[in-house]
């Protein structure tokens, strides 16, 4: 090889050099514009929460990493923010510094999040913990459990320190509550409890009655206690001490408060779930729950902005429907699921979403009368939610469908549900019942049917869910009326009979075959003995 | 390969002398431009691998609820870069005109300027700055550059207060 | 132009003449074949290393709390790192595949013989010193297997007979890795062995320079005028084009197969799989066959049979009439080598 050769091949090799390095400058261009998109935000920890931060990755690990990966942690808003309490709040203790409670309330987070607080508390699911004074709690306090402590009859090894009492009120503080909400207590030093009732907080939500503050008990660190009967508890209906109710963490998990979580079906299916309200189950069934299940990586679940028509189309979830933004109603989220409901099917007979300036259901039946009280109609809920349906279906579609919910709710309620609210409200005007609750069978049946046969069946209906609307709904609510409701109704009558109340017997009697007798019953022909 | 033991001297009796010398001349010329360009880019590469990156996107980042922010009084806050901020805000009007935010670096050299309470003034220690409540240059080097303490910029949002700083990078931790 | 010449020659008085004929070698002619060009290529690549560690060097913090994340920095964030790194990672790999060939190629053809046994035994030292530079440049990046295979490898020193745990304790600053382990390393890969290395290689040259290079008579150069031919610039243009190769080579490979990241070193956790560098592979599978004490004494003495290898060879062919008794010996200890890599490479354990 000549040198002019040799020369001239390391000029040409120069060059092929450069368009290499020109291919590098072009992938490290490309590289750039990727990682600008993809780029993390990362955690910045405020100097007032440097101390919590330093000591809880060691105590804590897990917990501050949950944080670091929240929108709190790329903002800035660090431990103090949340737990800092003030002098005079009744579970507030000084910490390493810092004066905190360890329950943080929507009050606490209204600090910052003002109007989805206000929408909160106005919510129904603020309303949770009015279970308390409910039937069903009787069920879990009485029937299941004990409301007073009670001996265990024979020595029991436990798995740490030994048995001495029985706590009756279990199965409430571990399975009702945890979905309604506890009424958060301080234990007191006389072994007793404190809460929002005790301590009727003002409207900046420390104690008007402060005696009761004296009584607190407090740990080795100082730490009012929390009893343990109500705490820990995320219940949605939370009764906190500060007078706010609910707790935020119910959906938005701590401590990254993930939106993403909230908007998924699990977030909700945690309490709407189970025999009684199986939401999410209804919502897997339908085909907007396979549409979710096969799009989901399409939903744009981490975005910021999530509204429907804009961010995702690919399916709906809970959120979408019942609380997020949505193209038409200009992206507006409200915390207030209420909002967009027509007929309430919690109740044993169902009755349509009008409510009042309080957001309470308007029962008035005098037309002149409800008009007057009605603030937020029925009808405008409604329309609130085909607003959101109207997304994806045509009005036909739309109207169609809730013609037939309307008529399913119907069915249920003026065959089964009013009829036999009818009978039980008789039996017990006629004592023709005990006293107490669920002692008796027919009890259970009724409450059966309309809590978890009727229930099924009509939140099938509202969620196009047809297995549950049929086969777990009505199908079970006719065969509880006509094999287990009303024969057990007619033996008590005729036990009733035999037992000297003839007349109340009859009377009820009159009713329970009138309403057999309707054309819808009589398929199943006159009483047979 | 063949390979030429000695140049030839070229004979301008024929052309093909001058056209060896062109092709020599001409070979020399494309070697010393492969050779810089090959790796004078690798050098250009190399300079823009140790030049410091560009400053980072802003971002805003939550300060405090107004409700927790008195009239009259002032906050410290640090941003992400560990710069530290001097927060105050001067009424009660819940609009971002009641907030001033002040950086603590002067700009004169570079020094950090600390509040002096009984002379109501930032003041700096290097070369004797001093600077009033809003950051104007009150005395001093900064003063004859007619130079006032950087102003971070912060807005009020739903009742929240935010500040304007660089983006963290890297791990926070 | 010649006052300023002068100017220059009265200040720096550079024999000119003198000097070009000492750096003007004659090259002998089996030079003008490519197969030839396995000792320059590392040498070169041994200067890109340097030029790629320097610019790295800038951006690396060495410190178990920041290592990772400075190497991360690097390939994600600074501009062109990920290219400088991946020059510098395939750099190494380049470097060390063609000092193996430019040994094997001294092996094979005999240039080590008398009188160059000592030429050799410098280039074993050589070799060593790549070798655990680039160990301990892959320590120095402080992933899992960086750690594990440092904690690893430092162990296996250990159960070297009287020194093993006096090198262990040099190479990691104590009995296990500690917080002054990853220093140690850093010192090591960038100051200690390039500078061994720079001088064993002046060393290595000059030994060369005066022996001159081995020659060897290739049937087409016989018809050639001269056995030699200039360094300059006829040698010098074929080694332009060499680095030229080596650096399309080294971007295209940096482009493709980029160096990537592992997860971040966790003293808690060894993972399932924890492997040396490629080129341990062969010592890796090799101490796994044995157990033990007999592990460390047969590398031991394979070490040292290599070392000595001009002496003994020069022994053999003394002694017996099998001259071509090497060629078979480096036929099965190339394909002995190639097999152990192969194999540890396709097992996990």
């Amino acid at each position: 090889m000549t040198i002019t050769t040799k020369k001239s091949i390391i000029g040409v090799l120069g060059f092929l050099f450069l368009l290499s390095l020109i291919f590098v400058q072009w992938h490290e261009v490309t590289r750039r514009a990727e990682e600008a998109g993809l780029s993390e935000a990362l955690a910045v920890i405020p100097d007032s929460s440097k101390a919590c931060y330093d000591c809880h990755k060691q105590k804590t690990p897990a917990l501050v990493d949950h944080w670091r990966g929240s929108t709190h942690a790329e903002k800035g808003v660090g431990c103090v923010e949340c737990h800092q309490a003030e002098r005079g709040d009744a579970d507030g203790f000084d910490h390493e510094g810092a004066f905190i409670a360890t329950v943080v309330t929507p009050r606490d987070c209204s600090r910052c999040h003002v109007t989805e607080g206000a929408e909160f508390a106005a919510s129904h699911h603020a309303a949770g913990g009015n279970i308390l004074a409910s039937l069903d709690n009787r069920l879990a306090e009485v029937v299941e459990g004990a409301r007073v402590p009670f001996n265990p009859h024979a020595k029991s090894p436990v798995p740490v320190g030994s048995l001495t009492q029985v706590n009756g009120m279990a199965s409430v503080q571990l399975g009702c509550m945890q979905c309604h909400g506890s009424k958060v207590a301080l234990a007191t030093t006389d072994g007793g409890t404190i809460t929002v009732d005790d301590l009727k907080p003002g409207p900046d939500g420390k104690p008007t009655v402060t005696a009761a503050l004296a009584k607190v008990q407090k740990d080795q660190h100082g730490r009012p206690v929390l009893h343990s009967s109500a705490w820990p508890n995320t219940g949605i209906g939370r009764l906190n001490l500060d007078g706010s109710k609910g707790s935020c963490a119910a959906c938005h998990s701590r401590h990254d408060f993930s939106p993403r979580r909230a908007r998924q079906p699990e977030a909700c299916g945690k309490c709407h779930m189970g025999p009684d309200h199986p939401q999410k189950e209804i919502f897997e069934e339908s085909k907007h729950g396979i549409a979710f299940r096969d799009r989901m990586s399409e939903m744009n679940l981490d975005a910021k902005h999530w509204v429907l028509g804009e961010d995702y189309s690919a399916a709906p979830t809970c959120a979408t429907c019942h609380m997020s933004g949505n193209k038409k109603n200009g992206g507006r989220v409200t915390h207030d699921p209420g909002e967009r409901i027509s007929w309430t099917l919690r109740p044993p007979v169902s009755i349509p979403m009008d409510t009042d300036e309080k957001h309470a259901i308007v029962k008035e039946l005098d037309p002149e009368k409800r008009a007057a009280l009605v603030k937020d109609s029925a009808e405008a809920k409604r329309r609130r939610m085909q607003e959101v349906c109207s997304h994806c279906h045509t009005p036909d579609y739309v109207n169609g469908f809730y013609k037939q919910y309307d008529d399913l709710v119907v069915l249920y309620n003026e065959k089964y549900a009013k009829p036999g609210a009818a009978i039980i409200a008789a039996l017990r005007k006629e004592n023709l019942l005990t006293a107490p609750e669920f002692d008796e069978k027919v009890e259970w049946t009724w409450y059966l049917l309309w809590h978890h046969e009727g229930r099924r069946a009509r939140h099938g209906a509202s969620m196009m869910g047809p297995d549950y609307t049929h086969w777990h709904g009505m199908f079970e609510v006719a065969e509880r009326w006509y094999t287990e409701l009303i024969p057990e109704v007619r033996e008590l009558l005729e036990k009733a009979r035999h037992n000297g109340q003839k007349e109340a017997a009859d009377r009820v009697s009159a009713l329970v075959e009138g309403i057999m007798a309707r054309p819808e019953h009589q398929w199943s022909g006159p009483q047979k003995n | 390969m063949p390979h030429d033991a000695q140049p030839t001297t070229p004979n301008p009796a024929d052309g093909a002398g001058d056209r060896r010398s062109f092709l020599t001349k001409s070979s020399t010329l494309l070697m010393a431009g492969g050779l810089a360009a090959g790796y004078g880019t690798f050098a250009h590469v190399a300079g823009r691998f140790l030049y410091p990156a560009a400053p980072r996107a802003k971002t805003w980042m939550f300060v405090a609820d107004l409700g927790n922010f008195a009239a009259g009084s002032s906050m410290k806050y640090r941003t992400p870069d560990g710069a530290r901020v001097l927060i105050t805000r001067r009424d009660a009007k819940d609009d971002v005109s009641a907030f001033k935010a002040l950086g603590s670096t002067c700009p004169h050299l570079g020094c950090q300027v600390h509040w002096e309470p009984q002379a109501q003034r930032f003041f700096c220690p290097c070369h004797n700055g001093a600077f009033d409540t809003e950051g104007l240059a009150i005395s001093g080097p900064p003063k004859d550059a007619n130079q006032s303490l950087p102003s971070f910029p912060l807005k009020v949002d739903k009742g929240l207060l935010y500040i304007e700083v660089p983006a963290a990078s890297g791990e926070e931790v | 132009m010649s006052t300023s010449s002068t100017w220059w020659k009265e200040r720096f008085p550079v024999p000119a003449g003198q000097l070009k004929e000492l750096t003007n070698e004659p090259v002998p002619n089996h030079l003008r074949h490519w197969w030839f060009c396995l000792g320059g290529t590392p040498a070169y690549l041994f200067f890109i290393q340097i030029v790629t560690g320097i610019l790295l060097a800038v951006y690396y913090r060495p410190g178990q709390s920041e290592a990772w994340q400075s190497v991360r920095e690097i390939t994600d964030e600074v501009a062109f790192g990920w290219f400088i790194r991946s020059v510098h990672k395939w750099g190494a790999t380049l470097m060390i595949a063609s000092v193996i060939l430019h040994q094997m190629r001294i092996y094979f053809t005999g240039a080590y013989r008398a009188p160059r046994e000592l030429n050799w035994m410098v280039g074993m030292l050589i070799l060593i010193c790549t070798l655990m530079t680039g160990f301990t440049g892959y320590s120095l990046v402080y992933e899992q297997l960086s750690y594990w295979g440092a904690t690893v490898g430092a162990n296996i020193m250990d159960s070297v007979p009287f020194v093993g745990s006096f090198m262990k304790n040099m190479l990691l600053g104590g009995e296990a890795y500690n917080s002054h382990t990853l220093s140690r390393f850093f010192i090591l890969h960038a100051a200690v062995l390039p500078v061994a290395m720079l001088l064993l290689l002046v060393v290595h040259i000059t030994l060369i320079r005066l022996h001159g290079v081995t020659e060897f008579q290739f049937p087409q150069d016989a018809a050639r005028p001269s056995k030699t031919f200039n360094f300059f610039p006829d040698h010098m243009l074929t080694e332009l084009m060499i680095g030229l190769v080596l650096m399309i080579v080294l971007s295209a490979l940096a482009t493709i197969l980029p160096a990537t990241m592992g997860p971040q070193a966790d003293p808690l956790t060894t993972p399932e799989i924890i492997k040396p560098e490629w080129f341990f592979y062969v010592v890796f599978r090799w101490l796994k066959l044995f157990s033990g004490t007999a592990a460390v004494l047969s590398t031991g003495f394979i070490l040292f049979v290599m070392f000595l290898w001009p002496l003994i060879d020069g022994w053999i062919r003394r002694r017996t009439r099998a001259s071509e008794l090497s060629v078979w010996i480096g036929i099965v200890a190339v394909l002995a080598i190639i097999g152990l890599t192969v194999w540890e490479a396709a097992v996990a354990h």
